[in-house]
């Protein structure tokens, strides 16, 4: 019979959580009850089995730090990268608009650029809606 | 590690050098893949959300509260990396790459191809236990027989209060109890 002797007390028991004063009085219940002895060796044998899975440590394919620092330097060479294509944007700009050529010339070469940023969005624009509302998305490739 | 070194680390990490990062990484990897291969069950989810959990650490480094031991605030983060991963549907706990992954290590010389054969049978069942029993009794396991993790750090780790530890853990065993005797598992 579990006399006194409640589950969590069980667990706390088996787990090597119980203060030795508790822990003595468990043990006299224990010494009475076949119940709980049965209880407690179906619980530790459980416990052993979930122990014996042998996980590996580390994994075969070595340390996700190269992974991992991957992701964290990223951002650092994208804003290297940002700030740089921005300097020379602006450098460009101001070659093209205090350089002495011929207007319909500056004119020529503007609308060429502005058309090429104005197709560079659309098509960004494009992938973004279809990103949003593809459902294979999360599916490895 | 050290706590004085695991502090120095951190405070670096805090002031955003990420190359303090790599030894805190390292240290922590082990453990964290077998509390993710547990969650997971398999290899390549496990690494995944090891590796994000890692990224997350890191980002939410400047709010970790400094003095205080970085291994449950991390396993923290892991674990609801491994639910949410689980939860999205971008991963569900399945074993067959862990078994393929464990058994490409080195075989016990000592062991014959019998007693391999019953070990092998004896962990398969386990397996399809814990994946039957559902993450909530699985990650419990794991915490605490898996990883040897103290009732307070496991509360941390789960977010649960302490007294609830104990008895989450009599349903996991109990629901894996249950779980080997429906497939057949004899002796538990």
């Amino acid at each position: 019979m579990r006399e006194d002797v409640s589950d969590m007390d069980l667990m706390r028991y088996l787990d090597g959580e119980m203060p030795p004063e508790e822990r003595r009085r468990f043990e006299e219940a224990l010494a009475r009850s076949t119940e709980l002895q049965r209880d407690l060796a179906l619980f530790r044998s459980l416990k052993e089995e979930v122990r014996a899975l042998e996980l590996p440590g580390a994994a075969p394919s070595g340390s996700v730090w190269d992974r991992v620092s991957a992701h964290l330097f990223r951002p650092a060479g994208w804003a290297f990268l940002a700030v740089g294509l921005l300097a020379w944007l602006a450098y460009g700009i101001h070659v093209f608009t205090t350089a002495p050529i011929d207007p319909w010339r500056r004119l020529a070469v503007a609308a060429v650029a502005i058309g090429v940023l104005l197709l560079f969005a659309s098509v960004i624009r494009d992938r973004m809606r279809e990103w949003a509302t593809d459902p294979y998305k999360h599916v490895r490739r | 590690m050290q706590q004085e070194l695991e502090r120095e680390l951190i405070g670096k990490c805090r002031d955003g050098d990420a190359r303090f990062y790599e030894p805190l990484v390292r240290a922590y990897e082990p453990a964290g893949l077998r509390l993710a291969l547990a969650m997971m069950g398999n290899l390549e989810d496990a690494q995944d959300a090891l590796q994000e959990a890692f990224v997350k650490a890191y980002d939410a480094m400047p709010r970790f509260e400094p003095g205080r031991p970085f291994g449950p605030w991390f396993f923290q983060i892991l674990r609801n990396q491994c639910r949410d991963m689980l939860r999205t549907r971008k991963a569900r706990f399945r074993t067959e790459s862990l078994d393929e992954g464990l058994d490409g290590r080195p075989a016990d010389p000592e062991s014959g191809p019998e007693r391999r054969r019953q070990r092998n049978a004896a962990r398969e069942a386990v397996w399809r236990g814990l994946e039957r029993i559902g993450e909530e009794h699985r990650e419990v396991l794991v915490l605490k027989d898996l990883q040897g993790f103290r009732y307070t750090e496991i509360a941390r780790i789960l977010e649960i209060p302490e007294g609830t530890v104990a008895s989450r853990l009599y349903h996991a065993r109990q629901a894996l109890h249950d779980a080997l005797v429906e497939l057949g598992v004899e002796g538990v």
